[in-house]
């Protein structure tokens, strides 16, 4: 496997990213990053798509916001062009046409609660017959999964983690421990929507899952210096530890203007008028 | 050692982005200081721990050592030269780096009339060859993009000549050494891409490249795909392999294969090989099926026990039983290059030779010992108009599986 080594992001493109270039704060970067993922997800199951091609789109959509700005492209867009490529690399292709309907429905179950009926319960309207929805998203992906190729170099080659992760845990002896194997599998799971598989290489993620299982089930495991349990996997402790950081910042409580400000900026429209109107903020202010 | 640094600093400038204000050194260590802070802020302390890494272990290259994430370039960047060759796929260009000034292959991939985005099979191709980089497998350099969405071309190592054409010009056929170095050399190609989860599904001739020293690459991945254990995952098509180096499973109709139907294409290249000529120039797949009959024998329930399960078995009727054919039509080769040949071109796919079983044949270590690639002829180059390239004519690749459906006879489709 050494011979094809999957990219990671350089250190100048993880010190500013080109949507941070473009006036978006890191921590709103963050939270799209992260509801795209999440879109990708339940995209997936609803779709009844393998994990593998899920958690590839998901790493590819990350890296793909090291090479662009999300004023240039939306969120929505980019993940159903990743969940489609992802889909052709891992040998499960999707159908544009079902794709294009689930993603469809998640966002208007999505942005149902900011409408004006949210009051009632929330139905899906399906797309007219004759409308020009169904083209405007299908131009869309063929667009955005065009995109990610070609700003990814077409090096869409992608190593996941959950092989490490058995291996790990047998090494480290708590395969026998249901909730230790299943924890530290959601973790890397939840990781999937942090940036972090375009920043480190996958022992160091591993074992970070496996840092935080084994930190919150308190497993002892050898953590004293001349015999810590993640050099063995070539892991250094602070990339262990930022890992750490990044997955447990998911899981931190969000306010309610947080949480409705993702849903509304899916598209790149919403994120340039967000941008301009910022802008203006600014220059009343002053 | 700080002229040293300074240089990879200036490399790490111009790919990142020349307007840095700091020199990277700096920003290295600001990189660490805050990294530094967080683990001695919380347990379990880590005294000193920057200095004191243990290496690295071989499975787990540094960080470093990953490439970054990088768009593609424009097609700009390159100089066409001359037109190589147009297949269904597309048309391959030689070309200069404007850089570097070295000569390169540029296939230009057809986009135009996709109806399901980027198409699976070049995207299959691209991953193939980024995943295979082998010695003996074309090099891909990087794929580039021209103004508009539908153009992307693939950079590839420019190689002077494919082993078909080479095979129709050359006055006398290639030294028993020369055929072991060539074989070795495809052996190994097809046990790395094996050995990476990338079948080809369709080698032949006119696929391996090869240079004026000695050297033979595996190209044209436009029908490779991944498989998996257990194989097939996700159906698996039928169409693959040019018609003269099918393997007996697809023809009959088997609903997986695996590594096996590449081995079969390697026996009939090594046959090719000594022959000079294709080992089975069939029109079509019956008088294929009984080409390779009259060679092998009919299969037997011994020979091939998967036989009569397989899908199209019962359309065909068997010859009478008759001995394998090999001896009388080899006369010149050596029992251990009739073994080999045999266990290439073996019925039951489950007993064919794997690539990595075939590298250690005593085919290899008996003389005349396989000759150095150093010590290969050159040849002129048609690929890069050095002289005028002969017109062959072999069946072309199988088109593009989506078009299988569409068939309901047995025969080859002509495609145009």
């Amino acid at each position: 496997m050494s011979t094809a080594l999957y990219p990671l992001a350089t250190f100048a493109q993880t010190q500013r990213t080109p949507s941070r270039e473009d006036g978006i704060p890191e921590d709103l970067e963050e939270d799209l990053r992260a509801y795209g993922c999440k879109l990708v997800h339940q995209a997936g199951i609803l779709l009844k798509q393998k994990q593998v091609a899920v958690a590839s789109a998901q790493i590819l959509f990350h890296r793909f916001w090291f090479v662009t700005s999300m004023k240039q492209f939306g969120i929505g867009d980019i993940g159903m062009g990743a969940l489609y490529l992802a889909s052709k690399l891992e040998e499960c292709p999707l159908r544009m046409r079902d794709l294009i309907n689930v993603y469809d429905l998640l966002l208007q179950r999505a942005a149902h609660p900011l409408g004006p009926k949210a009051h009632a319960a929330f139905a899906y309207a399906p797309m007219s017959y004759f409308g020009t929805t169904f083209y405007e998203l299908k131009d869309a992906l063929v667009v955005s999964e065009m995109q990610i190729l070609k700003r990814l170099g077409f090096n869409v080659h992608v190593v996941l983690p959950y092989g490490t992760l058995i291996n790990y845990l047998r090494v480290l002896g708590l395969t026998g421990e249901a909730a230790a194997c299943t924890r530290a599998w959601g973790y890397l799971n939840d990781a999937l929507q942090t940036p972090v598989y375009s920043l480190y290489p996958v022992p160091t993620i591993v074992s970070a899952a496996i840092l935080l299982t084994t930190r919150h089930l308190q497993i002892p495991l050898p953590s004293e210096p001349p015999n810590c349990w993640w050099e063995l996997f070539d892991a250094a402790w602070e990339d262990v530890w930022s890992v750490c950081g990044h997955i447990m910042r998911l899981y931190r409580a969000r306010s309610a203007e947080e949480t409705t400000r993702v849903v509304r900026l899916v598209n790149k429209k919403e994120v340039r008028r967000w941008l301009e109107e910022r802008a203006e903020d600014g220059m009343n202010q002053n | 050692m700080s002229d040293s640094s300074r240089k990879r600093s200036k490399w790490d400038e111009d790919e990142d982005e020349p307007p840095a204000a700091q020199p990277p050194p700096l920003k290295r260590r600001t990189k660490q200081k805050p990294a530094q802070d967080s683990p001695s802020a919380t347990p379990p302390p880590q005294p000193s721990s920057v200095s004191r890494h243990p290496p690295h272990s071989h499975y787990v290259p540094p960080r470093t050592h990953h490439p970054p994430i990088l768009p593609s370039r424009s097609v700009y960047c390159y100089e066409r030269l001359n037109q190589i060759e147009e297949g269904s796929y597309g048309v391959v260009f030689r070309a200069r780096d404007k850089q570097t000034g070295d000569i390169v292959a540029l296939k230009k991939l057809k986009l135009d009339e996709e109806k399901n985005g980027f198409p699976i099979t070049a995207l299959r191709e691209v991953n193939a060859l980024m995943t295979c980089r082998h010695e003996n497998v074309v090099g891909i350099r990087e794929v580039v993009v021209g103004d508009t969405l539908t153009q992307v071309f693939v950079v590839m190592d420019f190689i002077e000549h494919d082993l078909k054409s080479l095979l129709t010009l050359m006055p006398s056929p290639f030294l028993q050494s020369e055929i072991k170095t060539l074989m070795h050399q495809l052996l190994s190609a097809v046990g790395h891409c094996h050995s990476n989860w990338i079948l080809h599904r369709d080698l032949k001739t006119s696929n391996l490249l090869m240079n004026n020293r000695g050297t033979i690459k595996v190209a044209d991945f436009g029908l490779a795909r991944r498989y998996g254990d257990p194989v097939g995952v996700g159906g698996m098509t039928q169409l693959v392999v040019t018609l003269w180096y099918r393997a007996p499973e697809i023809l009959l109709g088997a609903a997986t294969y695996s590594t096996a139907v590449d081995m079969w294409s390697v026996g009939c290249i090594f046959a090719e090989l000594i022959l000079k000529e294709p080992l089975f120039q069939a029109k079509g797949e019956i008088e294929l099926l009984a080409m390779i009959f009259k060679l092998l024998g009919a299969p037997t329930s011994n020979s091939w026990p998967e036989y009569s399960k397989l899908p199209l078995a019962k359309t065909i009727s068997l010859p009478s039983p008759q001995p394998p054919q090999f001896r009388q039509k080899f006369q010149y080769l050596t029992a251990a290059g009739i073994d080999l040949l045999m266990s290439l071109l073996t019925y039951d796919p489950d007993r064919r030779i794997t690539a990595e079983e075939a590298l250690q044949h005593p085919y290899f270590t008996e003389s005349p010992l396989p000759k150095h690639p150093d010590l290969f002829g050159s040849f002129p180059s048609a690929a890069a108009g050095e002289k005028k390239r002969a017109l062959f004519s072999s069946p072309s690749a199988p088109a593009r599986a989506a078009d299988y459906k569409l068939l309901t006879d047995f025969d080859v489709p002509e495609f145009n």
